[in-house]
């Protein structure tokens, strides 16, 4: 069919108008050469011959070949969007930007919701797969909490299995206090009896003390507060307190008990002596607590700069299952004898412990029906001389004969302890003053001047550590002796000549104050 | 000073920051709102290589594919370099942006690229892990960016990277 001129003439105007055609004739070099059309629509406004066409149609770069090609939708910053078609002819090239705005924009619509769709999609993707990644965390951290849950509830029950023995253990030392004090209060005890009835409350007292030490220092050794305080000792008199303390334990239950120091062992030791004490009295005291005949000896030697203990006995022995079992805390070995042996139960666990802060090594040789070796090494140094520095130095053995005129001031707020201090003082014949609060002790101090004070840290209105400082800062320089349950070095040592630990047993507080004195 | 003109095309999937990338560098300029490209965006910028010569970027944003069809193909012609985008957020965008580099290395050879990992500022949404991020640096090395056309973040280092592999390879030939 031809078309009417016209039909022609209106296509053509509809076209014109929708499309706005616009027709470059352009050389390989991009050089305009000619144009036809609605250059204005693209905002292309200085068209010049000869120029480049680059300047405003920077898409055709790279696009010139020997094939026609048609981009549908090539949007600029200026010309909105434009369909381009480059037809080669005779080694030029026509251009025609047809406008494509509309058809874009319904494109986009289109392609707009599609896309948003499916990153929807990937975003519940996303989510359902965190879901699941939470749910997995849930459930682990259930598990964890779970794990935990049981496992503080197991360690619960152990601790409250050691407090009940624990318990039970205080008990016993403590109504053989009672009872022995009872009796040596009745008015028609006679000498004998009060003699022995003050020995087993002393007795007791110090099996009381000893329990206390051992769960304190399990205590420390837990929380991983204890540190090694490495000074110079003697080795025989280490020793030799050792038996005091151990050997009348030992004679109680009919056994022996013999020390061997070798002689190559150097006399003065520099290392942490009150691990070491602690240590040996674990050991030796389980060996004479489970040991019903024979004995426990302790065997000394020096090798490689190492102290080398061995602590035997012929006691029941222990087989491998309970040595494994022994190196956990508050557990012991689950023999109907072990068990029927008092204690805390840490002793061989804090022995480990301390062994291995001293850099040491420890070692279990036994078998049932053999007794038990119990090896120690310890690194050490060889030294000239114990350091002055003792805050728990053994207790001496003094004679509580007069020893001189010199004035004392006590500062405590315990009655009993000022009624035998007094005794022990006076006996000792020193003159005494008293005080109650720290306050008192200032004003006494001042007012008095004593020869030395004895100075409870924890008093009232004023504490001991706060009367020390006040007493140094004015110019107070006897010397001043600290009296605490806590920790000695925690205490300010510029105000204080020597820190003892509570409870001090008279003699040694006798032999601290003549030191001091003279 | 002289002037080389050069062709780049930007691809990846779609909503992986092709065009906001592209408004970053020219513009300097961000958009929070997500508008789906239809066919091409054409637009330029200039770098300068050195003191005498410049290199002018006639940057082509390519619609977001995880395949070129004929008509993207004809899209890329005649060009000298281009930028690979992926999206941290979304794994399955690395996959696509690996698949078109071998489509254009299959029809056009090796040219320049550089890879830009983008939504850096999205961090806690990213389903990039470190291991998967670790591997893509041993692909890429030192053309693998990791971009945020929301914050600018090594985006103007990243083109400026693929300027100078671009003016290399003009300079001497492919190496």
């Amino acid at each position: 069919m031809n078309l009417p001129d016209e039909i022609s003439s209106y296509l053509k105007s509809v076209f014109e108008e929708s499309r706005n055609p616009l027709c470059f004739l352009i050389d390989r070099d991009f050089a305009l050469l000619d144009w036809w059309g609605f250059s204005e629509a693209y905002g292309y406004k200085n068209l010049q011959s000869g120029a480049s066409i680059l300047d405003h149609a920077p898409f055709l770069f790279g696009m010139l070949g020997s094939k026609t090609e048609v981009l549908p939708f090539v949007t600029t910053p200026t010309g909105g969007t434009v369909e381009v078609h480059i037809l080669p002819h005779k080694r030029r090239f026509f251009v025609i930007l047809l406008s494509a705005t509309r058809d874009h924009d319904t494109h986009q619509q289109r392609q707009q919701t599609a896309n948003e769709l499916k990153l929807l999609h990937a975003t519940q993707r996303q989510l359902i797969t965190r879901q699941r990644t939470l749910i997995g965390e849930l459930v682990e951290a259930k598990a964890e909490l779970d794990h935990r849950r049981r496992e503080a509830e197991r360690s619960n029950a152990n601790k409250n299995q050691f407090i009940a023995m624990m318990t039970h253990e205080f008990r016993t030392p403590l109504s053989s206090i009672i009872n022995y004090a009872d009796l040596a209060l009745e008015a028609d005890t006679s000498e004998a009896d009060g003699r022995k009835s003050s020995e087993a409350i002393a007795r007791a007292s110090r099996h009381l003390l000893n329990l206390v030490e051992t769960v304190l220092h399990e205590a420390r050794l837990e929380a991983g507060h204890l540190k090694l305080r490495e000074r110079s000792f003697n080795v025989q008199e280490l020793l030799d307190d050792l038996s005091t303390i151990l050997a009348p334990l030992a004679a109680e239950k009919g056994i022996a008990y013999a020390t061997y120091l070798e002689d190559n062992v150097p006399a003065v030791l520099y290392a942490d002596d009150v691990c070491l004490r602690q240590i040996l009295i674990n050991l030796l005291g389980n060996a004479i607590k489970f040991t019903e005949t024979g004995g426990v000896s302790m065997e000394v030697a020096w090798s490689d700069s190492q102290l080398l203990i061995a602590v035997n006995d012929s006691g029941p022995g222990i087989d491998l299952a309970d040595q494994e079992r022994i190196f956990g805390a508050y557990q012991r070995a689950e023999r109907a004898d072990a068990l029927s042996q008092p204690g805390s139960g840490l002793g061989l666990t804090i022995t480990i412990e301390l062994t291995r802060l001293m850099q040491g090594h420890f070692d279990l040789d036994s078998e049932p029906g053999r007794g038990c070796k119990a090896s120690l090494r310890v690194p050490a140094k060889p030294s000239s001389m114990p350091s002055e520095d003792d805050v728990v130095l053994p207790a001496p053995a003094v004679e509580l004969d007069a020893e001189g005129t010199a004035t004392i001031l006590l500062c405590d707020d315990d009655e009993d302890l000022i009624d035998l201090a007094e005794y022990y003082l006076q006996r000792a014949g020193y003159g005494l003053l008293v005080a109650r609060d720290g306050e008192e002790a200032v004003e006494k101090a001042l007012q008095y001047s004593p020869d030395l004070i004895l100075m409870d840290i924890n008093t009232p209105r004023l504490s001991g550590a706060d009367a020390a400082r006040q007493l140094r800062e004015a110019g107070f320089s006897a010397p001043v002796v600290a009296l605490t349950a806590s920790d000695v070095r925690k205490l300010d040592q510029r105000d204080f000549t020597v820190s003892l630990r509570k409870p001090i047993q008279m003699p040694r507080l006798l032999a601290e104050i003549r030191r001091h004195l003279r | 000073m002289n002037q080389v003109n050069s062709k780049v095309c930007v691809v990846g999937d779609f909503a992986v920051g092709k065009t906001s990338t592209v408004e970053r560098f020219v513009n300097n300029h961000f958009s929070d709102k997500y508008l789906t490209t239809i066919g091409v965006k054409v637009d330029t910028a200039e770098v300068d290589l050195t003191q005498d010569l410049k290199l002018k970027l006639i940057l082509w944003d390519i619609a977001g594919t995880t395949e070129f069809k004929h008509v993207e193909m004809a899209y890329l012609r005649g060009m000298s370099g281009y930028i690979l985008v992926a999206d941290g957020t979304r794994l399955t965008t690395i996959s696509a942006a690996r698949e078109l580099k071998t489509q254009i290395e299959a029809t056009h050879g090796e040219l320049p690229f550089v890879f830009l990992l983008n939504k850096s500022d999205l961090q806690h949404a990213w389903e990039v892990s470190d291991r998967q991020r670790e591997k893509l640096v041993n692909e890429f090395s030192s053309e693998l960016f990791v971009t945020s056309a929301k914050t600018g973040d090594h985006v103007a280092g990243a083109i400026a990277r693929l300027a100078e592999l671009i003016a290399e390879r003009e300079l001497f030939g492919p190496q």
